[in-house]
Protein backbone atom coordinates (compact mmCIF):
# COMPACT_ATOMS: atom_id res chain seq x y z
CA UNK A 1 0.00 0.00 0.00
CA UNK A 2 1.30 3.34 -0.91
CA UNK A 3 0.18 5.94 1.86
CA UNK A 4 -0.55 8.92 0.50
CA UNK A 5 -0.27 11.96 2.75
CA UNK A 6 -0.78 15.14 1.23
CA UNK A 7 -0.90 16.51 -2.56
CA UNK A 8 1.92 18.18 -2.78
CA UNK A 9 2.66 20.73 -6.08
CA UNK A 10 1.72 20.39 -9.73
CA UNK A 11 4.42 21.01 -12.01
CA UNK A 12 3.25 22.55 -15.40
CA UNK A 13 5.17 22.99 -18.99
CA UNK A 14 4.38 26.16 -20.96
CA UNK A 15 5.63 27.50 -24.00
CA UNK A 16 5.21 30.84 -22.78
CA UNK A 17 6.77 31.07 -19.29
CA UNK A 18 6.20 34.99 -18.46
CA UNK A 19 2.91 35.16 -19.53
CA UNK A 20 2.01 31.96 -17.23
CA UNK A 21 3.46 33.48 -14.49
CA UNK A 22 1.31 37.05 -15.16
CA UNK A 23 -1.39 35.48 -14.39
CA UNK A 24 -0.46 33.19 -11.90
CA UNK A 25 0.63 36.17 -9.75
CA UNK A 26 -1.80 38.97 -11.02
CA UNK A 27 -4.88 36.88 -11.26
CA UNK A 28 -4.56 33.58 -9.18
CA UNK A 29 -3.59 35.24 -6.68
CA UNK A 30 0.33 33.59 -6.23
CA UNK A 31 3.96 34.49 -4.80
CA UNK A 32 7.00 34.17 -6.50
CA UNK A 33 8.75 31.56 -4.21
CA UNK A 34 12.05 31.51 -6.33
CA UNK A 35 12.60 31.85 -9.91
CA UNK A 36 15.19 29.10 -11.33
CA UNK A 37 16.54 28.76 -15.01
CA UNK A 38 13.33 28.26 -16.92
CA UNK A 39 11.12 28.03 -14.06
CA UNK A 40 9.15 29.80 -12.05
CA UNK A 41 7.87 28.06 -8.30
CA UNK A 42 5.33 29.98 -6.90
CA UNK A 43 3.58 29.91 -3.32
CA UNK A 44 -0.12 29.11 -2.26
CA UNK A 45 0.64 28.55 1.48
CA UNK A 46 3.01 27.44 4.13
CA UNK A 47 4.50 25.33 1.89
CA UNK A 48 7.99 26.24 -0.25
CA UNK A 49 5.79 26.30 -2.96
CA UNK A 50 2.84 23.94 -4.65
CA UNK A 51 2.98 25.31 -7.95
CA UNK A 52 6.10 25.19 -11.05
CA UNK A 53 5.44 26.59 -14.01
CA UNK A 54 8.58 25.85 -16.64
CA UNK A 55 9.51 26.21 -20.16
CA UNK A 56 8.28 23.35 -21.94
CA UNK A 57 5.50 21.64 -23.51
CA UNK A 58 1.83 22.48 -22.01
CA UNK A 59 1.52 18.57 -22.15
CA UNK A 60 3.80 17.85 -19.72
CA UNK A 61 2.14 17.59 -16.53
CA UNK A 62 3.10 16.17 -13.18
CA UNK A 63 0.90 16.26 -9.77
CA UNK A 64 3.28 15.28 -6.27
CA UNK A 65 2.34 13.74 -3.54
CA UNK A 66 3.88 13.64 -0.27
CA UNK A 67 4.97 10.39 1.57
CA UNK A 68 6.40 10.34 5.44
CA UNK A 69 9.13 8.40 5.58
CA UNK A 70 12.24 7.80 2.98
CA UNK A 71 11.38 3.75 3.24
CA UNK A 72 8.19 4.53 1.83
CA UNK A 73 9.36 5.82 -1.04
CA UNK A 74 11.42 2.32 -1.52
CA UNK A 75 7.88 0.12 -0.81
CA UNK A 76 6.25 2.17 -3.09
CA UNK A 77 8.61 1.66 -6.01
CA UNK A 78 8.72 -2.17 -5.54
CA UNK A 79 5.20 -2.49 -5.04
CA UNK A 80 4.76 -0.30 -8.81
CA UNK A 81 7.63 -2.47 -10.26
CA UNK A 82 5.64 -4.95 -9.24
CA UNK A 83 2.73 -4.17 -11.03
CA UNK A 84 4.72 -3.43 -13.86
CA UNK A 85 5.00 0.19 -13.54
CA UNK A 86 8.38 1.74 -14.94
CA UNK A 87 9.69 3.74 -11.93
CA UNK A 88 12.83 5.95 -11.77
CA UNK A 89 14.26 7.84 -8.83
CA UNK A 90 15.05 11.12 -8.81
CA UNK A 91 18.70 12.37 -8.83
CA UNK A 92 19.78 14.60 -6.04
CA UNK A 93 19.52 17.85 -8.33
CA UNK A 94 15.89 17.01 -9.65
CA UNK A 95 15.14 16.63 -5.63
CA UNK A 96 17.36 20.12 -5.11
CA UNK A 97 15.41 21.91 -7.63
CA UNK A 98 11.86 20.74 -6.42
CA UNK A 99 13.35 21.67 -2.83
CA UNK A 100 12.63 17.77 -1.60
CA UNK A 101 14.38 15.71 0.12
CA UNK A 102 14.16 12.70 -2.39
CA UNK A 103 11.55 11.28 -5.09
CA UNK A 104 10.24 8.99 -7.49
CA UNK A 105 8.47 9.38 -10.33
CA UNK A 106 5.76 6.59 -12.81
CA UNK A 107 2.86 7.20 -14.76
CA UNK A 108 -0.52 6.20 -13.27
CA UNK A 109 -2.52 3.35 -15.48
CA UNK A 110 -4.16 6.39 -17.47
CA UNK A 111 -0.50 7.90 -17.97
CA UNK A 112 -0.29 10.53 -15.83
CA UNK A 113 2.97 11.55 -14.50
CA UNK A 114 3.18 11.36 -10.95
CA UNK A 115 6.03 12.23 -8.20
CA UNK A 116 6.62 10.71 -4.89
CA UNK A 117 8.09 13.33 -2.59
CA UNK A 118 9.96 12.95 1.14
CA UNK A 119 10.37 16.05 2.96
CA UNK A 120 9.03 18.59 0.91
CA UNK A 121 10.37 22.08 1.91
CA UNK A 122 7.98 24.03 4.34
CA UNK A 123 8.56 28.27 3.78
CA UNK A 124 9.78 29.69 7.07
CA UNK A 125 7.63 32.90 5.85
CA UNK A 126 4.35 32.76 5.68
CA UNK A 127 2.32 33.29 2.26
CA UNK A 128 1.60 36.84 0.83
CA UNK A 129 -0.41 36.87 -2.35
CA UNK A 130 -0.17 39.45 -5.31
CA UNK A 131 -3.40 40.13 -4.58
CA UNK A 132 -5.83 39.55 -2.14
CA UNK A 133 -7.28 36.74 -3.22
CA UNK A 134 -8.05 35.04 0.08
CA UNK A 135 -6.00 31.91 -0.64
CA UNK A 136 -5.94 29.49 2.32
CA UNK A 137 -3.62 26.99 0.00
CA UNK A 138 -3.40 24.73 -2.55
CA UNK A 139 -5.99 21.72 -1.91
CA UNK A 140 -6.68 19.28 -4.60
CA UNK A 141 -6.44 18.48 -8.63
CA UNK A 142 -8.75 16.56 -10.85
CA UNK A 143 -6.77 14.00 -12.93
CA UNK A 144 -7.76 12.96 -16.41
CA UNK A 145 -8.25 9.05 -16.78
CA UNK A 146 -9.08 6.73 -19.97
CA UNK A 147 -10.38 4.04 -17.56
CA UNK A 148 -12.55 5.65 -14.16
CA UNK A 149 -12.61 2.27 -12.86
CA UNK A 150 -9.64 1.21 -13.18
CA UNK A 151 -7.99 4.26 -12.14
CA UNK A 152 -10.18 4.25 -9.19
CA UNK A 153 -8.82 0.75 -8.45
CA UNK A 154 -5.30 2.03 -8.84
CA UNK A 155 -5.73 5.27 -6.38
CA UNK A 156 -7.65 3.23 -3.31
CA UNK A 157 -5.93 -0.35 -3.73
CA UNK A 158 -2.35 0.28 -4.40
CA UNK A 159 -2.39 3.33 -3.03
CA UNK A 160 -4.37 4.50 0.21
CA UNK A 161 -7.29 6.94 -1.28
CA UNK A 162 -10.92 6.52 -0.20
CA UNK A 163 -13.72 7.20 -2.67
CA UNK A 164 -16.03 10.08 -0.82
CA UNK A 165 -18.50 10.68 -3.76
CA UNK A 166 -19.06 9.29 -7.06
CA UNK A 167 -20.69 11.49 -9.96
CA UNK A 168 -21.57 9.44 -12.60
CA UNK A 169 -17.86 7.24 -12.92
CA UNK A 170 -15.94 10.47 -11.85
CA UNK A 171 -14.92 9.39 -8.29
CA UNK A 172 -14.28 11.99 -5.77
CA UNK A 173 -10.90 10.33 -3.76
CA UNK A 174 -9.50 11.69 -0.11
CA UNK A 175 -6.59 10.47 1.39
CA UNK A 176 -7.24 12.42 4.59
CA UNK A 177 -10.51 14.18 6.06
CA UNK A 178 -10.95 16.72 3.98
CA UNK A 179 -13.65 15.26 0.88
CA UNK A 180 -11.04 14.77 -1.78
CA UNK A 181 -7.39 15.65 -2.79
CA UNK A 182 -8.01 13.44 -5.98
CA UNK A 183 -10.95 13.58 -8.46
CA UNK A 184 -10.81 10.99 -11.48
CA UNK A 185 -12.57 12.44 -14.66
CA UNK A 186 -13.05 10.14 -17.25
CA UNK A 187 -12.10 11.78 -21.00
CA UNK A 188 -9.80 10.49 -23.66
CA UNK A 189 -6.09 12.19 -22.65
CA UNK A 190 -3.91 11.89 -19.33
CA UNK A 191 -3.15 15.00 -17.63
CA UNK A 192 -4.34 17.56 -15.08
CA UNK A 193 -7.79 18.24 -15.23
CA UNK A 194 -7.98 21.02 -13.05
CA UNK A 195 -5.99 22.69 -9.66
CA UNK A 196 -8.37 23.80 -6.85
CA UNK A 197 -7.04 26.85 -4.12
CA UNK A 198 -9.32 26.88 -1.37
CA UNK A 199 -9.86 30.35 -0.33
CA UNK A 200 -11.15 31.59 3.42
CA UNK A 201 -14.93 32.16 2.70
CA UNK A 202 -17.36 32.24 0.23
CA UNK A 203 -17.08 36.43 0.00
CA UNK A 204 -14.07 35.35 -1.53
CA UNK A 205 -15.35 33.27 -4.38
CA UNK A 206 -17.63 35.86 -5.34
CA UNK A 207 -14.76 38.74 -4.97
CA UNK A 208 -12.49 36.61 -7.52
CA UNK A 209 -15.74 35.79 -9.82
CA UNK A 210 -15.74 39.63 -10.42
CA UNK A 211 -12.31 40.24 -10.19
CA UNK A 212 -11.94 37.68 -13.13
CA UNK A 213 -14.48 38.55 -14.99
CA UNK A 214 -14.03 42.01 -15.43
CA UNK A 215 -10.65 41.10 -16.65
CA UNK A 216 -11.96 38.87 -19.24
CA UNK A 217 -11.24 35.63 -17.37
CA UNK A 218 -13.06 32.53 -19.06
CA UNK A 219 -15.16 31.27 -16.90
CA UNK A 220 -16.42 28.08 -17.36
CA UNK A 221 -18.06 26.68 -14.40
CA UNK A 222 -19.90 28.70 -11.63
CA UNK A 223 -20.17 30.72 -8.79
CA UNK A 224 -21.74 27.29 -7.80
CA UNK A 225 -21.78 24.97 -4.66
CA UNK A 226 -20.86 21.27 -4.99
CA UNK A 227 -23.72 19.08 -3.57
CA UNK A 228 -20.73 16.63 -2.57
CA UNK A 229 -18.30 18.35 -0.97
CA UNK A 230 -20.85 21.42 -0.08
CA UNK A 231 -17.70 23.66 -1.17
CA UNK A 232 -18.81 26.86 -3.30
CA UNK A 233 -16.83 27.03 -6.12
CA UNK A 234 -15.30 28.95 -9.00
CA UNK A 235 -13.92 27.45 -12.26
CA UNK A 236 -11.81 29.53 -14.63
CA UNK A 237 -9.48 29.22 -17.31
CA UNK A 238 -5.54 29.77 -16.97
CA UNK A 239 -2.67 29.48 -19.89
CA UNK A 240 -2.44 26.90 -21.92
CA UNK A 241 -6.20 26.06 -21.21
CA UNK A 242 -5.68 24.91 -18.08
CA UNK A 243 -8.87 24.86 -15.27
CA UNK A 244 -8.01 26.67 -11.76
CA UNK A 245 -10.90 26.66 -9.21
CA UNK A 246 -11.28 28.29 -6.04
CA UNK A 247 -13.40 26.94 -3.52
CA UNK A 248 -14.62 27.61 -0.42
CA UNK A 249 -16.52 25.63 2.98
CA UNK A 250 -14.82 21.75 1.63
CA UNK A 251 -16.48 18.93 4.10
CA UNK A 252 -14.37 16.96 5.88
CA UNK A 253 -15.20 13.28 6.98
CA UNK A 254 -13.87 12.66 10.13
CA UNK A 255 -15.83 9.35 10.70
CA UNK A 256 -14.06 6.93 8.29
CA UNK A 257 -16.13 4.00 9.99
CA UNK A 258 -19.27 5.42 8.93
CA UNK A 259 -18.72 7.34 6.31
CA UNK A 260 -20.71 5.89 2.84
CA UNK A 261 -20.35 7.57 -0.47
CA UNK A 262 -22.96 8.53 -2.15
CA UNK A 263 -23.88 8.21 -6.31
CA UNK A 264 -24.73 11.61 -7.70
CA UNK A 265 -24.98 11.84 -11.23
CA UNK A 266 -23.08 13.27 -14.17
CA UNK A 267 -24.92 16.24 -15.13
CA UNK A 268 -25.03 20.10 -14.40
CA UNK A 269 -27.46 18.96 -11.08
CA UNK A 270 -25.00 16.50 -10.02
CA UNK A 271 -21.85 19.22 -9.73
CA UNK A 272 -23.84 22.31 -8.59
CA UNK A 273 -26.64 22.45 -6.70
CA UNK A 274 -27.83 26.06 -7.35
CA UNK A 275 -27.57 25.86 -11.02
CA UNK A 276 -24.86 27.08 -12.65
CA UNK A 277 -24.11 25.04 -15.91
CA UNK A 278 -20.57 23.57 -16.69
CA UNK A 279 -18.79 24.77 -19.81
CA UNK A 280 -16.03 22.58 -18.73
CA UNK A 281 -15.45 19.71 -20.96
CA UNK A 282 -14.90 16.73 -18.79
CA UNK A 283 -17.79 17.83 -16.63
CA UNK A 284 -20.30 17.23 -19.55
CA UNK A 285 -19.82 14.15 -21.44
CA UNK A 286 -19.42 11.21 -20.13
CA UNK A 287 -16.79 9.26 -22.64
CA UNK A 288 -14.47 10.01 -25.25
CA UNK A 289 -15.20 13.69 -27.23
CA UNK B 1 -43.21 59.57 18.36
CA UNK B 2 -45.13 56.70 16.81
CA UNK B 3 -43.29 53.59 17.27
CA UNK B 4 -43.42 51.62 14.00
CA UNK B 5 -43.99 47.83 14.54
CA UNK B 6 -43.65 46.10 11.36
CA UNK B 7 -43.08 46.81 7.78
CA UNK B 8 -46.13 45.06 6.37
CA UNK B 9 -46.85 45.75 2.17
CA UNK B 10 -46.05 47.14 -0.68
CA UNK B 11 -48.48 48.42 -2.84
CA UNK B 12 -47.80 48.72 -7.01
CA UNK B 13 -50.03 50.18 -10.01
CA UNK B 14 -49.66 47.83 -12.57
CA UNK B 15 -50.09 48.52 -16.34
CA UNK B 16 -50.85 44.66 -16.68
CA UNK B 17 -52.27 42.82 -13.91
CA UNK B 18 -52.06 39.90 -15.40
CA UNK B 19 -48.45 40.45 -16.48
CA UNK B 20 -47.65 41.70 -12.53
CA UNK B 21 -49.54 39.01 -11.28
CA UNK B 22 -47.25 36.30 -13.22
CA UNK B 23 -44.22 38.23 -12.19
CA UNK B 24 -45.29 37.80 -8.34
CA UNK B 25 -46.12 34.26 -8.70
CA UNK B 26 -43.28 33.13 -11.47
CA UNK B 27 -40.69 35.48 -10.56
CA UNK B 28 -40.78 36.28 -7.16
CA UNK B 29 -42.04 32.73 -5.89
CA UNK B 30 -45.08 34.21 -3.72
CA UNK B 31 -48.64 33.10 -2.81
CA UNK B 32 -51.42 34.17 -5.08
CA UNK B 33 -54.34 35.51 -2.20
CA UNK B 34 -56.75 37.62 -3.49
CA UNK B 35 -57.70 38.45 -7.24
CA UNK B 36 -60.31 40.84 -8.81
CA UNK B 37 -60.33 42.82 -11.59
CA UNK B 38 -58.15 45.69 -10.54
CA UNK B 39 -56.05 44.01 -7.21
CA UNK B 40 -53.99 41.36 -6.59
CA UNK B 41 -52.22 40.46 -3.50
CA UNK B 42 -49.63 38.07 -3.02
CA UNK B 43 -48.30 36.44 0.40
CA UNK B 44 -45.11 35.53 1.27
CA UNK B 45 -44.81 34.66 4.89
CA UNK B 46 -46.95 34.98 8.06
CA UNK B 47 -48.89 38.47 6.51
CA UNK B 48 -51.81 38.14 4.61
CA UNK B 49 -49.93 39.50 1.82
CA UNK B 50 -46.74 41.69 1.02
CA UNK B 51 -47.56 42.67 -2.34
CA UNK B 52 -50.55 44.79 -4.29
CA UNK B 53 -50.90 45.10 -7.54
CA UNK B 54 -53.41 47.78 -8.14
CA UNK B 55 -54.78 48.84 -11.61
CA UNK B 56 -57.45 51.83 -12.39
CA UNK B 57 -56.98 55.49 -11.70
CA UNK B 58 -56.94 55.38 -8.13
CA UNK B 59 -53.99 53.62 -8.21
CA UNK B 60 -50.93 54.84 -6.10
CA UNK B 61 -48.01 53.21 -4.88
CA UNK B 62 -47.61 53.10 -1.29
CA UNK B 63 -45.47 51.65 1.32
CA UNK B 64 -48.01 50.06 4.54
CA UNK B 65 -46.31 49.75 8.27
CA UNK B 66 -47.94 48.89 10.84
CA UNK B 67 -48.19 51.19 14.25
CA UNK B 68 -50.23 49.38 17.61
CA UNK B 69 -53.08 51.23 18.27
CA UNK B 70 -55.47 54.02 17.26
CA UNK B 71 -53.62 56.26 19.12
CA UNK B 72 -50.83 56.42 17.28
CA UNK B 73 -52.53 57.04 14.52
CA UNK B 74 -53.82 59.94 16.28
CA UNK B 75 -50.31 61.33 17.45
CA UNK B 76 -49.04 60.65 13.84
CA UNK B 77 -51.41 62.75 11.84
CA UNK B 78 -50.49 65.77 14.98
CA UNK B 79 -47.39 65.36 14.61
CA UNK B 80 -47.38 65.46 10.39
CA UNK B 81 -49.34 68.33 11.10
CA UNK B 82 -47.07 70.03 12.78
CA UNK B 83 -44.58 69.73 9.55
CA UNK B 84 -47.06 70.58 7.96
CA UNK B 85 -47.92 67.03 5.73
CA UNK B 86 -51.54 66.54 5.02
CA UNK B 87 -52.50 63.19 6.06
CA UNK B 88 -55.70 61.53 5.54
CA UNK B 89 -57.33 58.99 8.00
CA UNK B 90 -58.66 55.90 5.86
CA UNK B 91 -62.24 55.30 5.35
CA UNK B 92 -63.72 51.95 6.54
CA UNK B 93 -64.11 51.19 2.39
CA UNK B 94 -59.96 51.79 2.43
CA UNK B 95 -59.58 50.15 5.69
CA UNK B 96 -61.23 46.80 4.22
CA UNK B 97 -59.32 47.36 0.84
CA UNK B 98 -56.16 46.72 2.78
CA UNK B 99 -57.63 44.16 5.18
CA UNK B 100 -56.69 46.69 8.26
CA UNK B 101 -58.71 48.12 11.05
CA UNK B 102 -57.29 51.85 10.47
CA UNK B 103 -55.25 53.39 8.77
CA UNK B 104 -53.61 57.16 7.57
CA UNK B 105 -52.25 57.94 4.76
CA UNK B 106 -49.49 60.56 3.83
CA UNK B 107 -47.25 61.57 1.24
CA UNK B 108 -43.52 62.66 2.60
CA UNK B 109 -41.77 65.57 1.31
CA UNK B 110 -40.41 64.03 -1.50
CA UNK B 111 -43.85 62.15 -2.59
CA UNK B 112 -43.73 58.80 -1.72
CA UNK B 113 -47.13 57.61 0.19
CA UNK B 114 -46.69 56.08 3.25
CA UNK B 115 -49.48 54.51 4.73
CA UNK B 116 -50.03 53.72 8.65
CA UNK B 117 -52.42 50.72 9.82
CA UNK B 118 -53.31 49.14 12.48
CA UNK B 119 -54.02 45.02 13.21
CA UNK B 120 -53.46 44.12 9.50
CA UNK B 121 -54.39 40.79 8.79
CA UNK B 122 -51.90 37.76 9.60
CA UNK B 123 -52.69 34.70 7.77
CA UNK B 124 -53.52 31.38 9.56
CA UNK B 125 -52.04 29.48 6.96
CA UNK B 126 -48.73 29.46 6.08
CA UNK B 127 -46.94 30.84 2.77
CA UNK B 128 -47.05 28.21 0.33
CA UNK B 129 -45.48 29.19 -2.91
CA UNK B 130 -45.29 26.85 -6.33
CA UNK B 131 -42.03 27.49 -6.64
CA UNK B 132 -39.64 26.14 -3.72
CA UNK B 133 -37.72 29.85 -3.98
CA UNK B 134 -36.51 29.95 -0.24
CA UNK B 135 -38.71 32.79 1.10
CA UNK B 136 -38.78 33.97 4.45
CA UNK B 137 -40.72 37.37 4.14
CA UNK B 138 -40.30 40.84 3.08
CA UNK B 139 -37.75 42.19 4.47
CA UNK B 140 -36.98 45.96 3.32
CA UNK B 141 -38.01 48.38 0.67
CA UNK B 142 -35.65 51.18 -0.68
CA UNK B 143 -37.43 54.21 -1.46
CA UNK B 144 -36.15 57.16 -3.57
CA UNK B 145 -35.80 60.54 -2.14
CA UNK B 146 -35.53 63.39 -2.98
CA UNK B 147 -34.57 64.96 0.12
CA UNK B 148 -33.06 62.74 2.51
CA UNK B 149 -32.58 64.84 5.50
CA UNK B 150 -36.18 66.48 5.20
CA UNK B 151 -37.60 62.79 4.24
CA UNK B 152 -35.26 61.62 7.77
CA UNK B 153 -37.01 63.79 9.69
CA UNK B 154 -40.48 62.11 9.32
CA UNK B 155 -38.82 58.70 9.86
CA UNK B 156 -36.59 59.86 12.82
CA UNK B 157 -38.51 62.33 14.18
CA UNK B 158 -41.96 60.75 14.29
CA UNK B 159 -41.85 57.22 13.65
CA UNK B 160 -38.89 56.96 15.80
CA UNK B 161 -36.41 55.08 13.43
CA UNK B 162 -32.96 54.92 13.90
CA UNK B 163 -30.25 55.24 11.37
CA UNK B 164 -27.95 52.19 10.87
CA UNK B 165 -25.65 53.09 8.32
CA UNK B 166 -25.27 55.55 5.76
CA UNK B 167 -23.77 54.87 1.90
CA UNK B 168 -23.12 58.18 0.73
CA UNK B 169 -26.19 59.98 1.73
CA UNK B 170 -28.54 56.61 1.34
CA UNK B 171 -29.89 56.28 4.75
CA UNK B 172 -30.54 52.90 6.33
CA UNK B 173 -33.29 53.07 8.80
CA UNK B 174 -34.33 50.32 11.34
CA UNK B 175 -37.12 49.54 13.79
CA UNK B 176 -36.96 46.31 14.60
CA UNK B 177 -33.75 44.13 15.13
CA UNK B 178 -32.88 44.33 11.51
CA UNK B 179 -29.98 46.28 9.77
CA UNK B 180 -32.74 48.23 8.02
CA UNK B 181 -36.14 47.96 7.37
CA UNK B 182 -36.38 51.42 5.11
CA UNK B 183 -33.45 52.51 2.82
CA UNK B 184 -33.89 56.70 1.51
CA UNK B 185 -32.05 56.53 -1.30
CA UNK B 186 -31.36 60.22 -2.85
CA UNK B 187 -32.56 60.66 -6.54
CA UNK B 188 -34.35 63.31 -8.42
CA UNK B 189 -37.84 61.65 -7.55
CA UNK B 190 -39.78 59.92 -5.58
CA UNK B 191 -40.86 56.88 -6.08
CA UNK B 192 -40.17 53.05 -4.52
CA UNK B 193 -36.92 51.77 -6.03
CA UNK B 194 -36.70 48.40 -4.93
CA UNK B 195 -38.87 45.77 -2.54
CA UNK B 196 -36.61 43.19 -1.07
CA UNK B 197 -37.81 39.46 -0.48
CA UNK B 198 -35.73 37.39 2.56
CA UNK B 199 -34.79 33.82 1.31
CA UNK B 200 -33.11 31.48 3.85
CA UNK B 201 -29.58 31.44 2.96
CA UNK B 202 -26.63 31.81 0.22
CA UNK B 203 -27.84 28.52 -0.84
CA UNK B 204 -31.89 30.00 -2.01
CA UNK B 205 -29.91 32.98 -3.38
CA UNK B 206 -27.63 31.61 -5.70
CA UNK B 207 -30.11 29.23 -6.70
CA UNK B 208 -32.98 32.10 -7.21
CA UNK B 209 -29.99 33.64 -9.54
CA UNK B 210 -29.48 30.81 -11.88
CA UNK B 211 -33.38 30.16 -12.07
CA UNK B 212 -34.19 33.84 -12.94
CA UNK B 213 -30.97 33.45 -15.43
CA UNK B 214 -33.13 30.87 -16.83
CA UNK B 215 -35.97 32.50 -16.99
CA UNK B 216 -34.37 35.56 -18.36
CA UNK B 217 -35.13 38.17 -16.07
CA UNK B 218 -32.93 40.95 -16.49
CA UNK B 219 -30.66 41.07 -13.08
CA UNK B 220 -29.39 44.79 -12.49
CA UNK B 221 -27.06 43.89 -9.71
CA UNK B 222 -25.04 41.65 -7.92
CA UNK B 223 -24.91 39.07 -6.62
CA UNK B 224 -23.15 40.43 -4.06
CA UNK B 225 -22.83 41.80 -0.27
CA UNK B 226 -23.50 44.83 1.22
CA UNK B 227 -20.73 46.46 2.96
CA UNK B 228 -23.51 48.01 5.95
CA UNK B 229 -25.87 45.59 6.59
CA UNK B 230 -23.87 42.21 5.07
CA UNK B 231 -26.95 41.54 3.41
CA UNK B 232 -26.43 39.39 0.23
CA UNK B 233 -27.84 40.55 -2.38
CA UNK B 234 -30.12 40.41 -5.95
CA UNK B 235 -31.73 42.73 -7.29
CA UNK B 236 -33.63 42.62 -10.84
CA UNK B 237 -35.94 43.95 -13.15
CA UNK B 238 -39.94 43.94 -12.17
CA UNK B 239 -42.86 44.56 -14.62
CA UNK B 240 -42.84 48.29 -13.80
CA UNK B 241 -39.69 50.81 -12.78
CA UNK B 242 -40.09 49.56 -9.34
CA UNK B 243 -36.69 46.85 -9.10
CA UNK B 244 -36.92 43.76 -6.88
CA UNK B 245 -34.62 42.07 -4.94
CA UNK B 246 -33.30 38.93 -2.36
CA UNK B 247 -31.60 39.20 0.11
CA UNK B 248 -29.77 36.63 2.66
CA UNK B 249 -27.98 36.82 6.25
CA UNK B 250 -28.35 40.45 7.19
CA UNK B 251 -26.63 41.69 9.98
CA UNK B 252 -28.87 41.78 13.11
CA UNK B 253 -28.35 45.46 15.10
CA UNK B 254 -27.05 45.44 18.57
CA UNK B 255 -28.51 48.28 19.88
CA UNK B 256 -26.46 49.16 22.82
CA UNK B 257 -23.16 48.76 20.81
CA UNK B 258 -24.35 50.16 17.09
CA UNK B 259 -23.13 53.19 16.18
CA UNK B 260 -24.13 54.30 12.23
CA UNK B 261 -21.28 54.27 10.12
CA UNK B 262 -20.73 56.13 6.68
CA UNK B 263 -20.02 54.18 3.85
CA UNK B 264 -19.00 55.59 0.34
CA UNK B 265 -21.28 56.61 -2.23
CA UNK B 266 -21.84 54.69 -5.32
CA UNK B 267 -21.18 50.87 -6.16
CA UNK B 268 -18.07 50.67 -3.80
CA UNK B 269 -20.56 51.59 -0.72
CA UNK B 270 -23.23 48.98 -1.97
CA UNK B 271 -21.26 45.93 -3.08
CA UNK B 272 -18.06 44.21 -1.37
CA UNK B 273 -17.80 41.59 -4.04
CA UNK B 274 -17.72 44.20 -7.31
CA UNK B 275 -20.43 43.11 -8.97
CA UNK B 276 -21.91 45.28 -11.88
CA UNK B 277 -24.50 47.85 -10.97
CA UNK B 278 -27.23 48.70 -13.41
CA UNK B 279 -29.46 51.14 -11.15
CA UNK B 280 -28.74 54.54 -12.38
CA UNK B 281 -29.45 55.93 -8.98
CA UNK B 282 -26.67 53.85 -7.28
CA UNK B 283 -24.71 54.71 -9.84
CA UNK B 284 -25.12 57.95 -9.50
CA UNK B 285 -25.70 58.52 -5.80
CA UNK B 286 -22.17 60.98 -5.55
CA UNK B 287 -24.20 63.70 -8.32
CA UNK B 288 -27.06 63.24 -6.94
CA UNK B 289 -26.38 64.73 -3.54
CA UNK B 290 -25.63 67.98 -5.31
CA UNK B 291 -29.67 68.02 -7.18
CA UNK B 292 -31.16 67.87 -3.54
CA UNK B 293 -32.72 71.36 -3.62
CA UNK B 294 -35.03 70.79 -0.36
CA UNK B 295 -38.28 71.25 -3.11
CA UNK B 296 -41.28 69.71 -2.36
CA UNK B 297 -42.48 67.17 -5.25
CA UNK B 298 -45.85 66.25 -6.39
CA UNK B 299 -47.02 63.28 -4.88
CA UNK B 300 -46.92 59.88 -7.76
CA UNK B 301 -49.48 59.06 -9.06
Amino acid sequence: MINLQAVCYVRLGTADLDGATRFATHYLGLEIAHRAKDAVYLKSDQREHTLCYFAGSPADQTAAFEVRDRADLETAACELERLGRRVRLASAEEAELRRVRSFIAFEDPSGNKIELVWRPAYGSRRYHGERDAGITGFSHIGLCTTDAARDEAFWTEVCNARVSDRIGDAALLRIDEVHHTIALFPTDRAGIQHINHQVATGDDVMRSFYFLAERRVPMVFGPGRHPTSSARFLYFEGPDGMVFEYSSGVREIADELLYRERQLPFDPKGFCEWGAKPQIKEFRNRTNG
Amino acid sequence: MVALEQLRYVCLPADDLDRAADFAQRILALQPIDRTQDLATFRSDFRDYTLAFVTGKNAVQSVGLEVRYSDDLDAALAALARLGLPATRGSAEDCALRKVKDMISFADFSGNRIELVVRPLNSGWRYFPSRDAGITGLADVILRSIDVEKDLSIWSGILNAQVSDWAGDATYLRFDRAHHRIVLFPAARAGILCVEYAVEDVNLLMRNHYVLRDLQVAVVHGPGRRPASEQLFLTFAGPKDVHFGFVAEGALIDEERHRPRQFPAGPAGLCGWGSECKIAEFNDAASARTRQTGSVASAKA
